[in-house]
């Protein structure tokens, strides 16, 4: 799924490994979903959308519209 | 909500508890090669010493369980597909080797056999399976 996740951890100068930290996730995890390897859980989307104060549609592109 | 663990922490747990099972599998295994079973081989007996040396596996699909109940989402989902995946190849090649006894005189090998079978699978395909869908 094709998010601002990787645009939005560089604008803070966050590592993955940070911003896995601040998530609840792995690096792993957070290298995934930013190069679309992981489409996330509602509730991994939400978490991510409320740490970046942002709509969950403003950090991932909904393929449905 | 997840209950994810730091992944370190997780995995070391993992391997600890895999280590409490492949010891005594290993342990009865040798035993049994330096014949420390031989009295109660083709006995009623025997019955319990095959399912001591079964019994670790149950522990070893636990531990795996734990470890995917303690990964966040992404490694928990790559987890399920690498065992779904592996778990298929040991089957087909049980299921082969096995209709090739039936069938073609294939030498019979151990049933026994599938679990190593299916994690050497599962080691073959892991660095082929990185993506959770």
């Amino acid at each position: 799924m094709k998010n601002s996740l990787k645009l939005l951890r560089t604008e803070r100068g966050w590592t993955q490994e940070q911003l896995g930290q601040a998530l609840g996730v792995s690096r792993q995890a957070v290298n995934a979903l930013e190069t679309e390897k992981h489409d996330p859980s509602l509730d991994l989307a939400y978490r991510i959308a409320a740490l970046f104060e942002r709509p969950v549609e403003a950090v991932f592109d909904n393929p449905h519209t | 909500m997840t209950r994810w663990q730091d992944g370190a922490s997780a995995d070391r747990k993992y391997v600890i508890r895999t280590m409490a099972f492949t010891i005594p599998y290993v342990a009865v295994n040798i035993a049994a090669i330096f014949g420390i079973f031989d009295e109660i081989i083709g006995k009623p007996a025997a019955w319990a010493l095959a399912a001591v040396v079964a019994a670790p596996i149950l522990g070893w699909i636990w531990s795996i369980l734990v470890l995917m109940r303690d990964s966040d989402e992404f490694m928990r989902a790559l987890l399920a597909k690498r065992f779904i995946v592996s778990a298929g190849m040991a089957m087909a090649i049980a299921s082969f080797w096995g209709f090739g006894e039936s069938y073609a005189n294939a030498p019979h090998i151990p049933n026994w056999m599938i679990f190593p079978v299916f994690w050497a699978c599962f080691g073959l395909v892991t660095p082929f399976i990185r993506t959770s869908h």
